[in-house]
């Protein structure tokens, strides 16, 4: 089944935040859908189509950010009623435009997810979910970690709406009342949720209703990842049960909308998908009920919301996205039809002329007043008193570990095009290619003394970009700060600084299980300190700590070493604290960072350690199947060209000996192989020699002297020559 | 949406920059790529298998379509076209670091085979100037040849550096072809025959030309730039990250005007508009763009545009049909009006809004330590140049000082400028600690050339997050590095250059305060300055006759000082007398080594002969002995034989040596030439070059320094 969508560009407002776009529900049958999306500016904007021009059902005035917008009314009429969000407020909205509701929550943050349901209103802000009905209070809920979305089950297998929530530590919350029922693991940082099929799938007239598998119940809810995964799980009354998951092997965006819709027209509810990079995707479903890609269009900015219905004519289905820097798109079934006859000059139709025409008149009106407007700021330069402060622009930007080649990759967004963005870091980083930046790097002489830098970089855009992404790869143990300075091409010309924290233990990920029959290292501390105090600390050195101390005496947190597969277990408390972890080099770090950090507070630590020597040929071992396929790789990689060249002088290749013979037919996947992973066996010999050093180190003994004869061994790889340089001396 | 009509997949690899279509029969054309172990490939599907196998010719066993000749010799670059007056089809023109080969590879003979001691990097084929015969011309280390069908030397010439890219065209629209020549000085030349008659400075290896049309041509540098040339004036360029690997014309949209379609290292292929730069097409290959030619590949008398990968895909593009309205593009024009047309209003009511927000903020409110970045609305950025001499904590070098007038602080500064820093740019940025309102920066130019310092100052107070962006433009002096003071204790300079000019004394001073840095109210021609490159000295002075004497021991330096100073006046024949003793004799010293490196390997050559002998005797005998199963004597025998390769290889090691070591001495002899024309302007200029090389080829050394010193006139 092949899927053709035509791009039909239909409005463009305020920068928007994620899932801030839905469609009204249609009136009568195959009548167009009307679109209501809200930006940034606060401005709620509802609009349909009429002859390919967009026509304003209402406008509100501006007013704070608004950071969701949802679709409610009363259970069983059309959900026509717009609610939008912003600060901790709510506001309904008639599909007239008249307001007919004001909900001030009281919560000190700002509500960052929303959902409506009948009578029902689910806020959350940061780490607190409200439940009010009728707005009257009636749950509450903290939470371990930020929650980012969250999504409302009712179904006849829960007595009550279950209300689940996506959190920043990889775990979906499932609610009972204020009660945590039970949590669920997911792949990533969960950044959406969507009940399948809107109502959790309970309608959906399956094709495969004999499977066992069949989804005629209304608890399945899917979720999407800031790491570009997308899973199904169905919500049980005690457990949740994992029905398929779409890993991100493409490396594309993070998931920041999902819908679903019968796009393809098979009967199946098809899933939409935008990411932060651009892409919208539609998956459909195989005879097995599987996801299988259908369809892909890659817009320049993030996709902010999308949604399945019929805007621009009747009769044809489409895919609706809002991207971040406001524009609504529709992806339409309609084809688009060839314009001009050959011979006929004209190339452009009546309407778009019209359109085109409309545009420059108010350019032109624009202009003159920029024209004043920049007249009155150059003025004012003239002045002793005045000041200029140009308000602050918006900037989109995400830094994350991606779990596969272990390295950051920084996305930067910007409503306006990027002029040029300057990159500082005072720690030694590198700074990879990415084949989808176009920008113009230049990598600057670093001076580390006085000014400590170790990377000053220039991305030089080109015309139209108004998204950026980088990779950059950290070394464990060295930390500091990535700083980042965009400009916009905006006049007047300003910049912002943006900054990344890189910790001590960058490659580390939090993760919700831990194999337990690893030999383990241990390093404990004892002091005054708090809970508040300790916890900040492991902030400070591990990534995905959340900002405010858990509710808890004892807290406990588990990662995971995404470069080695290595695993660490922190458990604290009140003047305790306990770090258990199968890596020498990891705890050795800790204890640098901890007992720097506690010398700094003047806070008296006393550490102690329990280093277990079987730990380190434990994670030899490890090392040992990546490094020798790495070394393999590269040997074969090396012969790659010398082989081809046999195969052109003697014509054929059947001469050769079968390794080689498949090397030269692998070639092109080991080549891709190659290129995907730069500097893996140097980073690999690196975490080596800390591991050699870092044992010894806990033994007294400085072996830096050695580290050459040690890098000789593995120039000549054997495992057990390795394990024998290490036990020795 | 364009999309090709042909997609072939070779299974060869192509090495990047060298292939060619040839119609070597006169009729079909084949597409011809270098590729590895020293072999090229001809691929033709016309004709199938209708040749046998013979001399340097054979059959691809995995494809009949292929043919593969073998050059036996890493191949540098190659062309076909017609070059003899009887022949029908296409001469194949091969070029290696030391040979040139023409080969006829429909009669499957050689028709020349010359060697070129200063190699062959690029290699162009036609006609040029008044010469009848087209030419086969190859560049290489500083030299340009070119050659009849004979294989006569019909034409040469030299240039300031390694010649990377060569194009015929009519630059000069006389009608007649003029040579352009992209070197790894950054120039790009035109020679009119073997004057010289424009030179344009880029600021990387100009690794690509090609003929637009009329006297319009493209260009691509080493650093990702491809754009285009009217003349002397760029009309255009872009500059991206990836490399452009081959430039080619072709009129893709089918409007009749050409476009620049250029290969990347990414394998990206895009056409721009010849006019603007704007792409009107692209598409994308798996690997690097090998080359991008031309041909009738289907032989139904439409030309297709033909672009191969480096591993050997090819694809061949139609011009657009009048259907498509120069629309190659998938998305539709009308949308990206109005998007574009969306966007600038976007962009104008964001500049407004920010105006307005601006006149909001209360006077005096909250000064520099606000987030946001106020900063009072009079700040004006100062900005000076200055000389430095080298103290101990720091080398010479040029001071770029900025500040500002009050108490916001500078917290980073970028300057974008070409060809002076590593990269494009340059940045500064100060610790937290170190903040403060100026920073000084030091700039050293590597070469004495004008530049253009575009220079970003992110201006804000100590704690803000947002700041003012500064743009300022200054220019750098071309004679930057050069301090007015005179060290007593550094010998005087022994090189020097009289010339005489009718011009006033003032225009000189107005020429020396436009290139050097000076100090306030310098109103005499007569100076002298300390470089703070190699610390000798440079002094110029005037006689109120005119004549100028420039004293130097730095002979480019004194080349770059006249064609300055020769622009600036609008002088169009300069003479002069020369002398640089030093120079003078290390270059006499070359010329003996020329001639010392010339016999060793002729020597060389002799041995291997040899030694290529013994091998064939040896290899029979081992193999005999093989067959007879006398296996202790086929071991011995052997076992020579190693010896032998053992030898050949370490004689391999010193031939190459000695060939690099002459090629280096050939170079600086050509480079000495150059040298001695860019301290003439104009006709003395092209005189001096021609009388030199006469020198040269007659061998007669002390004319050669007798034209140098005195120009061409006096000999």
């Amino acid at each position: 089944m092949e899927l053709h969508l035509n791009r039909v560009d239909y409005m463009q407002v305020g920068v928007t935040s994620q899932k801030t776009m839905r469609l009204l529900p249609a009136l009568g049958k195959k009548a167009t859908q009307k679109v209501a999306i809200a930006d940034n500016d606060g401005v709620l904007t509802c609009f349909g189509m009429k002859k390919g021009e967009p026509v304003p059902v209402f406008k509100t005035l501006p007013g704070p950010k608004v950071s969701r917008l949802d679709l409610g009314g009363v259970l069983g009429t059309p959900q026509e009623k717009v609610f939008v969000c912003s600060g901790s407020e709510v506001r309904g909205f008639t599909k007239k435009g008249k307001q007919f509701l004001t909900f001030e929550a009281n919560l000190t943050e700002s509500i960052t997810a929303m959902r409506v349901c009948g009578a029902d209103l689910f806020v959350c802000a940061s780490y607190v979910y409200n439940h009010y009905c009728d707005c009257k209070d009636q749950d509450y809920f903290l939470s371990g970690d930020k929650i980012n979305d969250i999504a409302c089950v009712t179904s006849a297998h829960l007595e009550r709406p279950a209300p689940v929530l996506a959190c920043q530590d990889r775990l979906l919350r499932v609610l009972q009342g204020s009660e945590l029922r039970y949590d669920v693991a997911v792949p990533g940082p969960p950044s959406v949720l969507e009940l399948y099929n809107k109502d959790g799938g309970k309608l959906t007239p399956h094709p495969l209703q004999t499977l066992p598998n069949r989804r005629t119940t209304g608890e399945d809810v899917l979720y999407g990842t800031a790491d570009g995964k997308v899973g199904l799980l169905k919500i049980g009354e005690s457990a949740a049960l994992s029905q398929w998951v779409i890993d991100n092997h493409q490396k594309k965006g993070g998931v920041l909308c999902i819908d679903t819709y019968d796009i393809i027209g098979d009967g199946v509810s098809d899933l939409l998908i935008g990411r932060d990079d651009g892409s919208m995707e539609v998956y459909g479903f195989d005879s097995a009920g599987e996801p299988a890609l259908r369809f892909e269009h890659v817009l320049s900015e993030s996709v902010t919301s999308v949604q399945g219905g019929c805007v621009g004519k009747e009769s044809y289905d489409e895919v609706i996205t809002a991207t971040y820097t406001g524009w609504v798109t529709g992806l339409t079934t309609e084809a688009q039809k060839a314009e001009a006859g050959p011979g006929d000059e004209l190339s452009m139709s009546k309407e778009t002329q019209t359109k085109v025409a409309a545009l420059r008149l108010e350019l032109d009106q624009l202009q003159s007043r920029v024209l004043q407007g920049r007249e009155r700021y150059q003025q004012t330069s003239r002045s002793g008193t005045a000041v200029s402060a140009v308000p602050v622009f918006s900037v989109n930007d995400k830094f994350t570990l991606c779990q596969d080649d272990a390295s950051y990759s920084l996305t930067l967004e910007v409503h306006t095009a990027i002029d040029n963005l300057l990159l500082q870091s005072d720690v030694p980083i590198d700074l990879l290619d990415v084949d989808k930046n176009s920008a113009v790097v230049s990598f600057s002489e670093c001076d580390s003394e006085p000014n400590g830098n170790f990377l000053l970089a220039t991305y030089r855009c080109q015309a139209n970009t108004t998204r950026l992404e980088l990779k950059v790869r950290s070394i464990e143990g060295q930390y500091g700060t990535l700083q980042a300075y965009v400009t916009p091409r905006l006049q007047p010309k300003t910049c912002q600084l943006r900054q990344y924290p890189i910790k001590p233990l960058s490659l580390h990920q939090r993760t919700h299980s831990l194999q337990h029959d690893r030999p383990m290292n241990r390093l404990s501390l004892v002091g005054l300190f708090s809970l508040a105090e300790i916890h900040s600390w492991v902030g400070f050195c591990l990534p995905e700590v959340p900002e405010k101390t858990p509710a808890g005496e004892t807290l406990t947190l588990y990662f995971l070493n995404t470069f080695l597969g290595t695993q660490l277990e922190a458990t604290y408390s009140k003047g305790e604290g306990h770090f258990r972890s199968d890596n020498i080099s990891t705890i050795s770090i800790l204890s640098d960072v901890l007992s720097k950090e506690a010398t700094q507070r003047k806070i008296n630590l006393n550490i102690s350690y329990d280093i277990n020597d079987e730990s380190v040929s434990h994670t030899l071992r490890m090392i040992h199947p990546k490094l020798q396929y790495q070394l393999l790789l590269a040997k074969k990689v090396q012969l790659i060209d010398a082989l081809k060249e046999l195969q052109v002088h003697e014509g054929t290749a059947d001469f050769l000996i079968p390794e080689y013979r498949s090397i030269l037919d692998e070639s092109q996947h080991l080549l891709d192989e190659y290129k995907k992973q730069p500097a893996h066996l140097e980073r690999l010999y690196g975490m080596i020699t800390d591991l050699y050093i870092d044992k010894f180190k806990f033994k007294g003994q400085n072996v830096k002297t050695k580290v050459s004869s040690l890098l000789e061994i593995l120039d000549n790889y054997d495992l057990n020559s390795l394990l024998a340089f290490f036990s020795e001396a | 949406m364009l999309v090709p009509i042909f997609t072939l997949k070779l299974n060869h690899k192509i090495n990047p920059r060298m292939v060619t279509v040839g119609k070597f029969d006169g009729v079909h054309p084949c597409l011809t790529a270098a590729t590895q172990a020293g072999k090229v490939f001809i691929h033709n599907p016309h004709a199938r298998g209708q040749r046998p196998a013979a001399h340097r010719l054979s059959q691809s066993a995995q494809d009949s379509d292929i043919s593969l000749l073998n050059i036996n010799q890493a191949v540098s670059c190659l062309t076909a076209g017609p070059l003899g007056p009887n022949t029908a089809g296409d001469t194949l023109l091969v070029g290696s670091q030391t040979n040139l080969l023409a080969y006829d590879v429909h009669d499957n003979a050689d028709i020349f085979y010359r060697e070129v001691t200063d190699g062959a990097n690029a290699i162009v084929l036609g006609k040029l100037g008044d010469i009848q015969s087209p030419l086969a011309i190859i560049g290489g280390n500083c030299a340009i040849q070119g050659f009849d069908y004979e294989g006569k030397d019909q034409f040469w010439t030299v240039t300031g550096d390694n010649v990377r890219s060569l194009v015929l065209c009519d630059f000069t629209g006389d009608g007649k072809n003029e040579l352009l020549v992209g070197s790894e000085d950054f120039d790009i030349r035109v020679f009119k025959e073997d004057e010289l008659v424009s030179e344009m400075a880029e600021n990387e290896t100009v690794t690509s030309l090609c003929h637009m049309h009329g006297s319009r041509f493209g260009y691509a540098l080493a650093n990702g730039t491809v754009g285009v040339y009217d003349r002397t004036a760029r009309y255009w360029r872009i500059k991206s990250k990836n490399h452009a690997m081959s430039i080619h014309a072709f009129d893709l949209n089918g409007d009749g005007v050409v476009e620049l379609i250029t290969g990347w290292s990414n394998g990206k292929i895009d056409a721009r508009s010849d006019r603007t730069g704007e792409v009107i097409f692209k598409d994308n290959f798996a690997s690097s763009v090998a080359g991008v030619v031309e041909g009738d590949y289907r032989m139904d008398g439409q030309v297709q545009l033909i672009c191969t990968s480096t591993d050997g895909e090819v694809r061949g593009y139609l011009p657009a049909s009048k259907e498509l309205k120069g629309n190659l593009m998938e998305s539709s024009v009308e949308q990206d009006l109005v998007r574009e047309l969306s966007q600038r209003r976007q962009n104008l009511l964001l500049e407004l809004r920010n105006y307005e927000e601006n006149a909001k903020v209360v006077v005096g409110v909250s000064e520099t330590d606000s987030e946001v970045g106020v900063i009072p609305a009079n700040t004006q950025l100062q900005t000076a140049l200055s000389v430095r001499s080298a103290t101990e904590a720091q080398k010479a070098h040029v001071e770029l000082s900025i500040s500002t007038p009050n108490e916001t602080i500078i917290r980073s500064v970028l300057i974008f400028a070409e060809g002076i820093f590593e990269g494009e740019s340059h940045v500064v940025h100060p610790s937290a600690q170190n903040l403060s309102g100026c920073v000084r920066v030091p700039i050293v130019p590597p070469k004495d050339i004008p530049v253009d310092l575009h220079i970003k100052a992110f201006i804000g107070g100590k704690t803000s997050t947002q700041f003012h962006v500064f743009e300022i433009t200054r220019q750098l002096p071309r004679f930057s590095m050069y301090v007015m003071a005179v060290d007593p204790l550094v010998a005087p300079p022994t090189g020097r250059v009289t010339f005489s000019i009718n011009d006033r004394p003032q225009r000189v001073v107005m020429w020396l305060n436009q290139n050097f840095l000076l100090p306030e109210g310098t109103n005499s021609p007569d100076v002298t300055f300390t470089s703070l490159r190699g610390g000798g000295l440079l002094s110029i002075s005037m006689a109120s006759s005119g004549q100028i004497t420039l004293s130097t021991d730095d002979i480019d330096l004194a080349g770059d000082l006249i064609q300055s100073l020769a622009s600036f006046l609008a002088i169009e024949d300069l003479s002069a007398e020369v002398d640089f003793p030093d120079y003078f004799k290390e270059l006499r010293t070359t010329l003996t080594e020329v001639d010392e490196f010339h016999s060793v390997h002729q020597k060389l050559t002799a041995a291997i002969a040899d030694h290529s002998n013994y091998i064939r005797n040896m290899l029979v005998q081992a193999e005999d002995a093989r067959l007879m199963g006398d296996m202790i004597t086929m071991k011995k025998r052997y076992r020579e034989l190693y010896d032998l390769n053992r030898d050949l290889v370490t004689e391999y090691k010193i031939r190459s040596n000695n060939h690099n070591a002459l090629l280096a001495r050939l170079k600086s002899v050509n480079q000495a030439i150059q040298r001695a024309g860019r301290l003439r302007v104009g006709k003395p200029k092209n005189q001096v070059i021609s009388a030199c090389r006469d020198a040269i080829k007659s061998n007669n050394v002390n004319t050669l320094f007798k034209i140098m010193k005195a120009g061409a006139a006096a000999s």
